[in-house]
C-alpha cells in the first residue's frame, strides 16, 4: 500500500476544521500539519491531535514536505500563500470564493494548470447529489433549450446588527454577501451552463451591515456560445431569519418543461411524458433519498466528503502518473470573479446613473 | 451564563448498568426538519410555536406506551422541560435522553463575532465569576487550557436545563461526534464517556452518521459502555459507508458494550413503516428513535416496533 498523503491546513476556521476531520479520515491521506494565527487553536491541535502547527503559512510551508495543501483563509489573504503553493508546486485546494480579484485569480489558475499542478476550489454545491442529478437532466436535454434560469440563496448569516468585528464586515477582506453567499448561487449558474457575458440590473441593499451589502440581486445574459441567448436572475439574501440554515434554490426554464431544485429535493414539470428517463407529463417530483450517494466518512454533508476525497483522489492519481479532472478548478472560480466585479461595476454604474437623472429632473 | 445553578455535588445514586428503553420519542417533528419538503417542515413549525402543541403530542405518545423521550437541545427544550417537570405526578417516570450541545448557539456567535471571536466569547466573556472565566484567567490561561476540563464546564452548562429529569442518556450530537471522530484523537471521547457516567449516572450516548467506522475506533481506543445512534434504514440513506457495511457491523455488535439506537428508520419517508419496521426489527439494534406527530402514526409506529420479534429471538 502507498504512503497516505500528507497534507496540511492553512486557517483552521470553521471550514478549516471541517475539512481536518474529512480529509483526515481519507484511508489515503493524513493532515500532517496546521498553519493558524491563534494560540488558542494552534496550543490544542498540538495538544490533542499531536501535529506540527504553525502561526503561519511561511513557517509551516518551509519545514514539511506535502503533498497538498487545504487553503481556509480569508480570502484577503489567500494570493501571497498561492504564491508561495504555486513556488513549491503542490497540490491547493482552496476555499470558495479563492481570491478577491478576477485578474489574480485568472493568472494563478494559468500558472497552477501550467506547472501541472492540482488545484480545486470549495464551490460545494457541484457535489450536492440533487444539483448534480439536475445538472444531468438539463444537459441532457430533458427540457429543450434552456431560456431563463433563476438562482436564489438564502441563509440566516447576518440576522441582527453584530458590530463591525471580524473580517466579514469589509470588501477589503472579502465580506459581505456578494462574496460569501451570491458567489455560490453564481457558480451554480455556471456549473450548469458556463460563465455568463454580462450582467445588468445590479443591486445590492444593506439590511444590518454597514459597509457591506446584505442582498444582492442582478440579470445574468449569455451572448455567445453554446447558451448564446439564455438569461436569467439571480437573488441573495443572507440576512432572512426564516430560513433555517443557508439553501441554494435554482430553477430552469425551457420550451418542453421546468425544472425546480434545491439542496434536499427537485420538482420537474414536463410538457410531454420523457420515456427515456422514466418521467411523466406534468409535474414529476425527486425527493434526496431518491438520488442520495453514500461517501465513506460524513460530517457536514455528503458534499463536503465529496469534493474533498475528488481533490485527494486527483493528487494521488497524479502521483501514479495519472491526470484525474476535478469538478471545480481555480479556472471556474475566477470566472465566478469574473462575473462578481462585473456584479460591483454593474451597481455603481446604476447608482450614478440614478443620481444624474435625479439631478436632471 | 444559564438561569439554572446546577448542584455540582450532588451525589450520583443512579446505577448506569440500567437498561436503554426500546422505543425513544424524538422532537424533529416540532422544530421545522424535514429532509424531504421544506412546505411541511414551515407548516410543523408553525403548529408547535405553541407549546400547549407540543405537549398534546407527547400526551398522545404517552398514552401509546411511550415512557423515553429524546430531546436535542435548542431554543425550545428548555420550556419543554419546564413543562415535563411542572407535572411530576403525570411525568415523573419518563426517561430522558438529552443531545447536546446546542449547535445553532455556537454557530450564531461564529457568525457575528468570526472563529476566534466566538471562542474567546466562550472563554473569556462569560463573567469574571463563571467557572470559565476564572479557569482561562491569566496570561498563561491559553497555554495550560485543559481542554478537558473546559468540555466538561461545556457539559454541565448544556445539562443544567435538564436538572431533576430522570436522565439514563447523554448524547453528543453528531455534527460534533463525527467532527472528532475524523481527528482521530482519543481524549476527549475518553473523557466525555468518564464525566457523563460519573456526572450523570447515565449512559454516554453518541450519534453519528458513521457507525462502523465509530466503532472500530471505539474499540481500538478501549471505550465501551456506550450508547450509539445513528440512521438505519433499508436505503442506506445517511449511512456511511453504505447499508451493507452497517448490517454486517451490528450483526457482529455485542449490545451490552455499544447498545445501537436506530434513527432515521424511515428515511425521511422515504421508506413505508411497515417496510421499515419489518427491517429494523431484523437487525440487532437495542433501541429506536422516531419522531411523529399525529396520535395514529404514534400508535401505528409503536405497536409495529413491538410486534415485530426481536433480534435475537429471530436468530434462535
Amino acid at each position: 500500500m502507498s504512503e497516505p498523503l500528507k497534507l496540511a491546513i492553512i486557517g483552521a476556521g470553521r471550514m478549516g476544521i471541517t475539512h481536518y476531520s474529512i480529509a483526515n479520515a481519507h484511508s489515503h491521506a493524513a493532515i500532517a500539519a496546521v498553519a493558524d494565527p491563534s494560540l488558542l487553536i494552534t496550543t490544542m491541535l498540538g495538544k490533542y491531535a499531536k501535529i506540527a502547527t504553525y502561526k503561519d503559512y511561511k513557517g509551516l510551508l518551509k519545514n514539511e514536505a506535502l503533498d497538498g495543501v487545504l487553503v481556509c483563509t480569508p480570502p484577503a489573504f489567500n494570493p501571497e500563500i498561492l504564491q508561495a503553493v504555486l513556488e513549491r508546486r503542490i497540490a491547493t485546494f482552496c476555499e470558495k470564493p479563492y481570491v478577491l480579484d478576477a485578474a489574480a485569480g485568472a493568472r494563478f489558475a494559468k500558472e497552477f494548470d501550467a506547472a501541472g499542478i492540482v488545484n480545486q476550489v470549495g464551490y460545494v454545491n457541484r457535489w450536492n447529489d440533487m444539483f448534480t442529478k439536475a445538472k444531468a437532466l438539463v444537459d441532457d436535454g430533458l427540457l429543450g433549450a434552456p431560456l431563463r434560469f433563476r438562482s436564489e440563496m438564502f441563509s440566516p448569516t447576518i440576522i441582527r446588527d453584530a458590530g463591525e468585528a471580524g473580517w466579514r464586515a469589509a470588501h477589503a477582506n472579502g465580506g459581505g454577501a456578494v462574496f460569501e453567499m451570491a458567489s455560490h448561487a453564481i457558480d451554480l449558474i455556471a456549473y450548469f451552463f458556463g460563465a455568463p457575458s454580462r450582467v445588468g440590473g445590479t443591486s445590492l441593499s444593506k439590511v444590518y451591515s454597514k459597509q457591506v451589502e446584505d442582498i444582492v440581486s442582478t440579470s445574468l445574459f449569455y451572448d455567445t456560445g453554446a447558451h448564446a441567448g439564455l438569461s436569467g436572475t439571480m437573488y441573495v439574501n443572507w440576512s432572512d431569519a426564516s430560513f433555517r440554515k443557508p439553501t441554494n434554490k435554482f430553477e430552469v426554464f425551457g420550451q418542453a418543461g421546468k425544472l425546480l431544485v434545491d439542496q434536499h429535493g427537485m420538482k420537474v414539470h414536463l410538457a410531454q411524458p420523457s420515456e427515456r428517463h422514466g418521467l411523466k407529463e406534468g409535474w414529476n417530483q425527486f425527493y434526496i433519498t431518491d438520488v442520495a450517494s453514500n461517501v465513506p466518512f460524513y460530517v457536514r454533508g455528503i458534499e463536503y466528503t465529496a469534493q474533498l476525497y475528488d481533490f485527494i483522489d486527483a493528487v494521488r492519481a497524479q502521483k501514479a502518473g495519472r491526470t484525474k479532472p476535478v469538478r471545480c478548478t481555480f479556472a471556474d472560480a475566477a470566472a465566478n470573479l469574473k462575473v462578481i466585479e462585473q456584479l460591483f461595476a454593474d451597481d455603481a454604474a446604476q447608482r450614478t446613473k440614478g443620481r444624474d437623472q435625479g439631478v436632471a429632473a | 451564563m444559564s438561569a439554572y445553578a446546577h448542584p455540582i455535588d450532588r451525589p450520583i445514586d443512579r446505577p448506569i448498568d440500567r437498561p436503554i428503553d426500546r422505543i425513544v420519542f424524538g422532537d424533529n417533528q416540532f422544530f421545522g426538519i424535514n429532509h424531504m419538503s421544506q412546505d411541511k417542515a414551515q407548516e410543523r413549525a408553525e403548529r408547535f410555536a405553541s407549546l400547549d402543541n407540543v405537549m398534546a403530542v407527547y400526551d398522545h405518545a404517552i398514552e401509546a406506551g411511550i415512557e423515553a423521550i429524546m430531546l436535542n437541545s435548542n431554543d425550545r427544550a428548555r420550556s419543554i422541560c419546564d413543562a415535563f417537570r411542572a407535572d411530576p405526578a403525570r411525568y415523573g417516570h419518563l426517561r430522558w435522553y438529552p443531545s447536546i450541545p446546542y449547535p445553532h448557539k455556537y454557530a450564531a456567535m461564529v457568525n457575528d463575532k468570526g472563529m476566534v471571536g466566538a471562542v474567546q466569547e466562550i472563554l473569556f466573556n462569560k463573567g469574571a465569576k463563571s467557572a470559565l472565566g476564572k479557569m482561562v484567567r491569566g496570561a498563561s490561561a491559553v497555554a495550560t487550557l485543559d481542554a478537558v476540563k473546559l468540555m466538561k464546564m461545556l457539559i454541565d452548562e448544556e445539562m443544567a436545563i435538564y436538572d431533576g429529569l430522570d436522565v439514563r442518556c447523554v448524547f453528543l450530537q453528531n455534527i460534533i461526534t463525527d467532527l472528532m471522530l475524523g481527528y482521530d484523537v482519543p481524549d476527549p471521547f475518553v473523557a466525555y464517556c468518564e464525566y457523563i457516567r460519573e456526572r450523570y449516572g447515565a449512559w454516554p450516548g453518541l450519534i453519528t452518521q458513521n457507525l462502523p467506522f465509530l466503532r472500530a475506533k471505539l474499540r481500538e481506543w478501549g471505550v465501551e459502555g456506550v450508547v450509539i445512534c445513528a440512521s438505519i434504514n433499508k436505503i442506506g440513506y445517511l449511512m456511511s459507508p453504505g447499508v451493507a457495511e452497517y448490517e454486517a457491523d451490528l450483526a457482529a455488535n455485542d449490545g451490552a458494550a455499544y447498545p445501537v439506537m436506530a434513527m432515521s428508520t424511515l428515511a425521511s419517508g422515504a421508506v413505508p413503516p411497515v417496510e421499515a419496521y419489518d427491517y429494523i426489527n431484523r437487525l440487532n439494534i437495542q433501541s429506536i428513535v422516531f419522531g411523529a406527530s399525529s396520535p395514529g402514526n404514534i400508535r401505528q409506529t409503536v405497536s409495529l416496533i413491538n410486534a415485530a420479534p426481536k433480534a435475537q429471538e429471530a436468530a434462535e
